[in-house]
């Protein structure tokens, strides 16, 4: 029970959630956040592994309730680098739906990969908007498509990732975990989903959209694009052969 | 046949991967390559339509993974024809429309990806490509409402459409999950015929199974295709640009009526659903005509319409006529489409004719043309109560008592009763030099029309559900106890008597209204004119979320 406890910190429950985001809002550099937001949970799902122990029941809405939490909280941060780890907390928090349903410790590994990425690439780009703007704050800058539109189309299609859009990975991760839970659950599940999108839309419209404006630094290079790109498709194409469709 | 059945979303797929790879690529190029793309597109989908009248049987073809399978049956191969022709009619519109614009190539490399995620969509041969595809459509859309990114109007709307999307999205999820643990596949055949072999076999709280998830999909059509209360984001995509609008209207809203007919083997195990189906189209139809008579913007009431039609459309699904609605939202998206797309030119046209016609004593004494008259109101009466009547019964008894389900046919009876009774009203209206050769015109085209779309619709029917006994099974589970029905067509029957002989009766010898409007008068217009308050519920709503969130990050701000 002890060691499951210690895993409520690394796949992160509340309140115990507040040790992760504490540590992703003091960690300045972005390679360290990076490697935090990847590495975090995979310790989690690892401890579980060592716990060798069902996960009580009563973890299921507990997980549910930190998930929705961090799902309504997010609608209303601004600064992109806490907005990635509250939405990381959100998706990692429904791991444990998954594990109290008997998942393999591989497919947890996978499901805490898929809603980590998304998001520890997003504190990269907080960190590059950052530089150009002096932070990373939705509704500071507004219009960025048109004076740094590969920027742009990177964060568009992060913040697509983050959210669990098709095709991404996290999609067929909630599907699986729709399926682990009851039919109440599930409901609870998607209309979590919804807020994420929710607050996607919103991120999008304070960063993206809005009156063209110069930008004080210039956009980012090809080969960074393609990067992020190449990134990104192989995420896709890792989903699609390893989830199998989720279902 | 299983290479044309891949390469219908790939050829768009491609068009826009070639696009977005090429940043430095010219607008005439761009237009080029992804015009021509379209073209090929539309040649496909006639081919693959073309192949299927050949073979003549449904084909599934997955890749070996669970899922990312493609279905080819007389309902995709007919709508793929559909939207690619739509698309291509749209790409080739923005060639000239879109050219002042910025963001030119990624408008072109957004309208090649939603055409890539319908066709899918339509193709799909299982559950998960189907959620794929369905979602997929929600997020394009978004950006591409979205385009001009610089107004905050077509982003406020752009994500309106988003989460009313997103909100039918979740019921589909469920349906889905719900399917795959009941019946072990998500393969669409087999599970249609796991269905077909057990259909009660599943409860879900104490529920049948099938019931709840016809139920979701449902809920998740109302979404789509703007059913009330989830309306109140389609007259506002106006706010897109006009080919957006013309996609939007002409094909995606359309999605409702499509994904009800793919899971047809589901419906025929939920009446109840198909009569709740029947309920939220007939509102619908209703409010959407209320407000779309209302509206003084051109493209505002035009949105309104598509409500109004894709009310009636589920109308039509309610009473299982599924076939009919398909033909319903092929030939809507046809027409809307060019409605929207030609919109400009009336806007145009208006500017320049007011339009307003000159008075009788105008045109006698001025243009010297013979004063116009009217039809004996009792006698224009008469022949709108009758004549439609006539003319539709005698359609559907020359084609058999059989063709569609017994009540499902009366009930489209009515509603063709009454849209034929408006068209007679129009004609008596008119002020016209021989009001005797009109009305028989007018009569003739009616027949003309009636005895084409009757003949066109069953052979639609016959097309489409070639298992003639689902047909009739979907028209057994719409249909209600006869002795209800039976009185409901009564009581319906006298009130459009009733109403017609008050209508050409105040026509004929009304007089103008004097003196102050009346309250209730008042309070109607109000409601009408800020939309029966639905959007005003959802912004409340909203806000009290947002505020809710706010309240949430204040009081938890250490964790």
């Amino acid at each position: 029970m002890t060691l499951l406890l210690i895993a409520s910190l690394f796949l992160p429950l509340f309140p115990l959630s507040a040790v992760f985001n504490a540590a992703l809002t003091r960690t300045q550099n972005p390679a360290v956040r990076y490697v935090l937001l990847l590495v975090w949970p995979q310790l989690g799902v690892a401890l579980l592994q060592l716990a060798a122990h069902d996960v009580p029941p009563y973890f299921v809405p507990w997980a549910l309730m930190t998930s929705g939490l961090y799902a309504l909280r997010l609608l209303t941060v601004r600064d992109m680098g806490r907005w990635a780890g509250f939405l990381a907390t959100s998706g990692l928090a429904l791991a444990w739906a998954l594990a109290a349903s008997g998942a393999d410790i591989a497919d947890l590994h996978l499901f805490a990969f898929w809603f980590s990425l998304p998001s520890a690439v997003m504190a990269l780009l907080a960190h590059a908007l950052d530089r150009r703007f002096g932070a990373a704050y939705a509704g500071l800058h507004g219009g960025l498509i048109g004076p740094l539109p590969r920027l742009s189309g990177v964060l568009a299609v992060t913040a697509l990732a983050a959210v669990a859009t098709p095709p991404f990975p996290g999609f067929f991760g909630l599907l699986r975990v729709l399926h682990a839970l009851d039919w109440t659950g599930a409901v609870a599940g998607l209309a979590i989903w919804l807020v994420w999108g929710w607050a996607a839309t919103k991120l999008l419209q304070g960063f993206i959209f809005g009156v063209d404006r110069p930008a004080p630094g210039a956009d980012i290079g090809r080969a960074s694009t393609l990067a992020f790109t190449g990134v990104f498709g192989l995420f896709v194409a890792a989903g699609l052969y390893l989830t199998g469709g989720g279902l | 046949m299983d290479k044309l059945m891949i390469l219908l979303p790939a050829t768009p797929l491609l068009a826009a991967l070639l696009v977005a790879l090429r940043p430095g690529l010219a607008r005439r190029s761009v237009a080029r390559l992804s015009v021509g793309f379209s073209v090929l597109t539309l040649l496909l989908a006639a081919a693959s339509l073309a192949l299927y009248l050949a073979e003549g049987r449904p084909q599934w073809m997955g890749f070996g993974a669970g899922w990312g399978s493609l279905y080819l049956d007389p309902l995709t191969s007919v709508m793929s024809l559909m939207v690619a022709g739509i698309s291509l009619v749209v790409h080739v519109y923005s060639v000239r429309y879109m050219a002042e614009e910025p963001g030119y190539a990624r408008f072109y490399v957004l309208l090649d990806l939603m055409a890539m995620a319908i066709l899918l969509m339509v193709a799909a041969g299982d559950l998960v490509t189907l959620l794929v595809a369905w979602h997929l459509i929600g997020v394009l859309l978004y950006f591409l409402l979205g385009h001009d990114s610089a107004r905050p109007a077509a982003q406020r709307y752009a994500f309106w459409t988003f989460l009313t999307y997103r909100l039918g999205d979740l019921p589909l999820v469920l349906a889905a999950v719900l399917l795959y643990e009941s019946y072990g596949t998500v393969a669409l055949p087999t599970l249609f015929e796991r269905i077909a072999a057990a259909p009660d076999a599943h409860t879900i709280a104490g529920l049948p199974l099938l019931g709840v998830v016809a139920l979701l999909v449902a809920l998740a059509a109302f979404a789509r295709s703007a059913q009330f209360p989830l309306h109140t984001w389609l007259p506002y995509t106006m706010e897109g640009p006009t080919p957006v609008s013309a996609l939007m209207h002409a094909g995606i809203v359309n999605a409702g009526g499509f994904i009800i007919n793919r899971f047809a083997p589901v419906f025929v195990h939920a009446g109840g659903v198909l009569h709740l189906v029947f309920a939220v189209g007939l509102v619908t139809a209703l409010l959407g005509s209320i407000l779309m008579l209302t509206q003084n913007d051109i493209k505002k009431s035009l949105g309104y319409s598509t409500m109004g039609q894709m009310g009636f459309m589920f109308v039509e699904i309610g009473v299982g006529a599924f076939s009919l609605a398909i033909y319903h939202l092929i030939a809507h998206g046809l027409f809307k489409g060019t409605l929207f797309l030609g919109a400009g030119s009336v806007i145009g046209n208006a500017r320049k004719h007011d339009g307003v016609p000159h008075d009788d004593v105008y045109t006698f004494v001025v243009e010297r043309k013979p004063l116009a008259s009217r039809l004996p109101w009792v006698v224009a009466a008469v022949i709108t109560v009758a004549v439609p009547f006539i003319v539709l019964g005698a359609s559907r008894w020359l084609m058999g008592g059989n063709s569609v389900g017994e009540q499902g046919a009366i009930i489209l009876l009515f509603f063709g009763w009454v849209t034929g009774a408006q068209l007679l009203f129009a004609t008596y209206r008119l002020r016209v030099d021989s009001p005797w050769r009109v009305m028989a015109m007018i009569i003739l085209s009616l027949v003309i029309v009636v005895a084409g779309y009757t003949l066109i619709e069953h052979g639609f029917d016959l097309f489409l559900y070639p298992d003639r006994m689902l047909s009739e099974r979907i028209y057994a589970a719409a249909s209600i106890p006869l002795a209800t029905f039976e009185v409901l067509v009564t009581i319906l029957t006298a009130a459009i008597v009733v109403g017609w002989l008050a209508t050409y009766y105040a026509a004929a010898n009304g007089r103008e209204r004097r003196g102050d409007t009346p309250p209730l008068r008042l309070a109607l217009y109000s409601l009408i004119s800020r939309e029966f308050y639905v959007a005003d519920v959802y912004a409340w709503f909203t806000q009290a979320v947002l505020g809710l969130s706010r309240r949430l990050n204040v009081w938890s701000r250490w964790v």
